[in-house]
């Protein structure tokens, strides 16, 4: 089994300090780390290798900072990595996004047998690399899978799916988005650090190297074009209350118990 | 000296940082209040090798250098200092003296369960009239002379024990020949399951609560020739070698005591309201921050420094003294710093400072007072005919 | 159909029916949307036996509808769908076509798109057309603290998912009449190629958060996992329901079952409580019907604060332990 995994590196923070004069976000503010949902897809990846035998590789796009996810992989256990990095490479959509991606995975491992993806990232939360990559490669896939079962050229996967559980079968070779309900990942061994860095290497490719479309690649290849980003602003203006706790919460209790009591029947007004 | 920290270590902090957060995090105040040591969490740690850190990966370690070792200390520490404490004890002065003076059959034999964390070291020097002093060592180790073998009998007690409660292998500092030299010691390493071996009670003490800090009895403990480690009389040269090596370690968990109060002052300061601003705001807040995270800074700088002179092979020793009396203070200080700029709250269990400033003032007397740092580092200036203890 | 008016096309999801009427919501918005470039709603249903949902999405408004009906159908699958989805799509050439984000949908949708050479926007929170007729796109971006509005240039059609309760449906008009328009199913359509061996309904989940009357939610700024649980004695004292942020979900202080906003529960409550969540716009879009909102945190600026009716500047934890002491207090008397 030669498994591919696609790991992206997001912004560790939840929300991004953002510059309200420049409308711009201060994207250097923010440490990285693998997304949640790839971190699930590496850790079938690995459980699959370690059942079945066979490789693990993980390939990530993104700027050279992402090196780091791929070491981090690489001391979980993936066995080899590549980073397509490339400025040409950058404001892709997920239309050019899964085009580069499965090219890349072409011509890095041309002979795998699955390949696995995070369900969504949690910084743009889309969900389609991994359909449209399958689409890409021709390959037949399940999203969000939650079990996999390997026999042979058989899988078959678990998921749920709008309110069913559904269990569906393939023949590999084969592309599968995992979600973070199972596949919980493993804490990273402190001698697998070491290994990622002193036995093994992140390869890095440009886009020349990945011999395809240019202009499917990067802003140029994408449909998408982004007018205006901006904070939702607040609608309603209400009161501050500052200082001692207790006497805030007595004040609120005070002041809206009435109301709140009202709304949900107790009667919660002045002490009495 | 490369001083930006590389990926590696960048990424080894990060590692360790989400363990001891999402694991220690949670209970590090139960367990200090509890003064339990937290095997649920020991357990995750042998699996991920934090018990074999610099140990080569073929014996089951993590293979890691001086630096690593540093910053995996210095990040459990920041979160809970007396879980620090046992790795930093444990591969420090019971694991890597055993590397290092052990022979190929002890290193085969004892090893692999030291990695794995299976056994937990401990080091035995300190006694009722030992402790700066080595020389006071007053446990005896009779040589026993049986026909076909040599086995040694142990007696004596041993004090402040740090892992004591929970150690599966002790390194015990016995002298072998009664009326001879006492500055003679020899370097038993003695399995707990051996009978004489018994663990006295845990002390209660003001921090690192969760380590089970005890005294040993040895009485008529019988230990074979083969576990002597070293040669007869190897004692002072062993000891001084590992305490070497552990005081990189106490400095690291200094530091990473500082680097936790010195994140909490932050907090702190930024959400406390005063005068109708944030503490923040004052220019006297602002004036501790910033010594604290200078000290903080330089400490840090110190002990990498040390740590890289070993991991080059180069003589450390004055450095890892530098580095230990330096780090303990700023430990210290920086903790007191934290504890006054959140008030009444910061002597209130509620918040973590108030333990980090108990468990801070140890850094400055185990392995090694700050007096004697200061004897050691005095040592090295005075024999250079320079000056200069150590060329960079 | 006349294909000189330009369509807005709707994919008719009805796998889900009853807890999801996100196609009638999507109808609803395509109408403002056809009306605005003098074009016509069109609602796409494949599957088997579809009377009773073409009179529904006739008389929620579809201009058209396209309908597929073949017993080989019956079941979701993804390939044949975005195949039929595709052919027809290349055929009629659509302005726009909007999907619901079900899981189903999400992938149709990503597929389609890639097969149509087009731009997808996941998760729109708002759809109108600009001055030159294109379709402008608000969505999430950025963790969900800001809003990027997207659109589509020189691809067609333009596509969009939108989830579940994000736009109204039209009142139910029995009277409204339409064109639907049966299709065969396409002679050459490549078998699917991932078989659908068990497909079992689960029990329709707890719905005890989406109809609560007051709900307790708390974020990351509640501290720690045990404080977290001091939310349930709130809630169990205001007989609400505790939801939570998807970073608290994730920490495993709350169950998944808890997590409100756009992956997770829409809440209507009358009245909210909202402890140390700095307001991200995946989580607020779980909230509608304008409840009473007292947020507590300690950064005044936060989203959730500036939204709130009341907004406490103080420690979530201490805010939670003191309304449950006072609630008491008041409760006994």
């Amino acid at each position: 089994m030669n498994t591919v995994v696609l790991i992206k590196q997001v912004p560790q923070a939840a929300e991004l300090p953002w510059d309200s004069r420049t409308g711009r976000l201060k994207r250097e503010a923010s440490e990285g780390m693998m997304n949640p949902a790839c971190k699930h897809a590496l850790e079938a990846g690995l459980r699959i290798k370690e059942r079945h035998g066979g490789t693990v590789m993980a390939v990530s796009m993104g700027p050279p900072e992402a090196e780091e996810v791929l070491r981090e992989a690489l001391a979980l256990g993936a066995d080899q990595a590549v980073l397509l990095c490339d400025p040409r490479l950058a404001g892709a959509d997920t239309l050019a996004t899964s085009y580069t991606l499965a090219r890349a995975v072409e011509r890095v491992c041309p002979d795998f047998d699955l390949v696995l993806l995070g369900c969504h990232t949690t910084d743009s939360e889309t969900g389609q690399v991994g359909p449209q990559m399958a689409e890409e490669l021709d390959l037949p896939a399940v999203c969000d899978a939650e079990d996999i079962q390997i026999q042979g050229k058989r899988l078959t996967a678990r998921r749920v799916s709008d309110g069913f559980l559904e269990t569906l079968e393939l023949t590999l070779p084969a592309l599968l988005t995992v979600t973070t309900q199972e596949f919980t990942p493993r804490d990273t061994p402190l001698g697998g650090v070491e290994r990622a860095f002193a036995q093994a290497q992140v390869r890095v490719l440009d886009a020349e190297a990945l011999g395809a479309d240019s202009s499917r690649m990067g802003a140029a290849g994408s449909a998408g074009s982004m007018l205006r980003v901006y904070s939702p602003t607040a609608q309603k203006k209400g009161v501050l209350l500052k200082g001692a706790v207790k006497k805030n919460v007595q004040d609120l209790l005070d002041r809206y118990g009435d109301r709140l009591g009202g709304l949900i029947r107790k009667d919660l007004g002045l002490e009495g | 000296m490369e001083l930006n920290p590389c990926l590696k270590h960048k990424l080894l902090r990060k590692t360790v940082r989400e363990f001891a957060e999402g694991v220690l995090g949670p209970i590090a105040a139960e367990i200090d209040h509890e003064a339990r040591f937290p095997w649920e969490a020991v357990e995750k740690m042998r699996a991920l090798q934090y018990f074999g850190l610099q140990a080569p990966l073929d014996l089951g370690g993590a293979g890691l250098d001086t630096i690593s070792y540093a910053v995996v200390v210095e990040e459990l520490s920041r979160v809970s200092a007396g879980v620090g404490l046992c790795v930093s004890v444990h591969n420090s002065v019971a694991l890597y003296p055993l590397l290092r003076f052990g022979n190929s059959e002890q290193i085969k034999r004892l090893a692999p369960d030291l990695c794995s964390g299976k056994r937990i070291g401990a080091f035995c020097l300190t006694e009722a009239n030992a402790g700066s002093d080595a020389s006071g060592v007053e446990t005896m180790a009779v040589a026993l002379r049986p026909v076909g073998g040599q086995d040694y009998l142990i007696n004596g007690t041993k004090i402040f024990v740090t892992n004591g409660g929970v150690c599966g292998l002790a390194l015990i500092f016995a002298v072998t020949e009664p009326g001879a030299n006492q500055r003679a010691a020899s370097v038993f390493l003695v399995e707990s399951e051996r009978p004489g071996f018994q663990v006295g009670e845990i002390e209660e003490l003001a921090g690192m609560r969760c380590n089970p800090v005890s005294s040993l009895f040895l009485e008529d403990c019988r230990v074979p020739a083969a576990n002597l480690l070293g040669r007869p009389g190897d004692g002072l040269k062993i000891g001084l070698t590992a305490l070497d090596t552990g005081r990189l370690g106490i400095a690291a968990q200094a530091l990473g005591l500082a680097q936790g109060a010195l994140e909490a002052a932050l907090r702190y300061a930024k959400e406390r309201q005063q005068f109708g601003r944030a503490i923040a705001g004052f220019q006297t807040i602002q004036n501790y921050l910033a010594d604290m995270a200078t000290e903080v800074e330089a400490g840090r700088l110190l002990l990498y420094r040390a740590c890289s002179l070993k991991d080059a092979g180069r003589p450390f020793t004055v450095e890892a003294a530098m580095a230990k009396l330096f780090c303990s203070r700023v430990a210290r200080e920086v903790t007191n710093l934290a504890v006054q700029i959140h008030g009444g709250c910061g002597y209130s269990k509620e918040y973590e400072v108030e333990r980090l400033y108990r468990d801070a003032k140890v850094t400055e007397i185990y392995e090694g007072t700050s007096e004697i740092q200061r004897l050691v580092i005095a040592r090295g200036l005075l024999s250079q005919p320079g000056g200069r203890p150590v060329s960079s | 159909m006349e294909e000189a008016q330009k369509q807005v096309w709707v994919f008719g999801d009805y796998r889900n029916y009853f807890q999801n009427r996100v196609t009638l919501q999507l109808i609803a918005r395509a109408r403002e949307l056809a009306a605005a470039m003098d074009g016509q709603v069109c609602v796409l249903l494949f599957g088997h036996e579809l009377q009773d949902w073409i009179d529904e999405y006739v008389a929620h408004g579809a201009d058209t509808v396209l309908v597929i009906d073949h017993p080989s159908l019956k079941v979701y699958q993804s390939e044949t769908y975005t195949g039929l989805l595709v052919d027809l799509a290349r055929q009629h050439r659509p302005e726009i076509i909007l999907v619901g984000a079900t899981s189903f949908g999400r992938e149709l949708a990503a597929r389609s798109a890639k097969r149509l050479n087009t731009g997808l926007t996941a998760d729109c929170v708002d759809l109108r057309i600009d001055e030159q007729g294109l379709l402008v796109q608000t969505a999430p971006g950025f963790g969900g603290n800001l809003l990027a509005e997207i659109v589509i240039p020189r691809h067609r059609p333009q596509m969009a998912t939108v989830r579940p309760g994000t736009f109204q449906e039209l009142p139910h008009d029995y009277l409204r009449a339409a064109r639907v328009e049966r299709l065969d199913l396409p002679p050459n359509l490549p078998p699917e190629r991932v078989r659908l061996v068990k497909s079992e309904r689960l029990p329709p989940r707890e719905q005890a958060l989406e109809n609560a009357e007051v709900v307790v939610c708390g974020g990351r700024g509640m501290g720690s996992k045990k404080k977290f649980r001091n939310l349930h004695e709130l809630a169990r004292l205001l007989d609400g329901q505790v939801g939570a942020t998807r970073p608290v979900v994730y920490a495993h202080w709350a169950e998944d079952g808890a997590l409100v906003g756009q992956a997770g529960r829409q809440i209507k409550p009358q009245v909210l409580f909202s402890f140390g969540i700095s307001g991200a716009i995946q989580h607020t879009a779980g909230i509608s019907g304008n409840p009473f909102l007292v947020a507590v945190n300690k950064n005044p600026n936060a989203v959730m604060m500036q939204m709130a009716d009341v907004g406490l500047v103080a420690d979530a934890n201490q805010v939670c332990l003191a309304l449950i002491r006072e609630l008491k207090n008041r409760l006994r008397t």
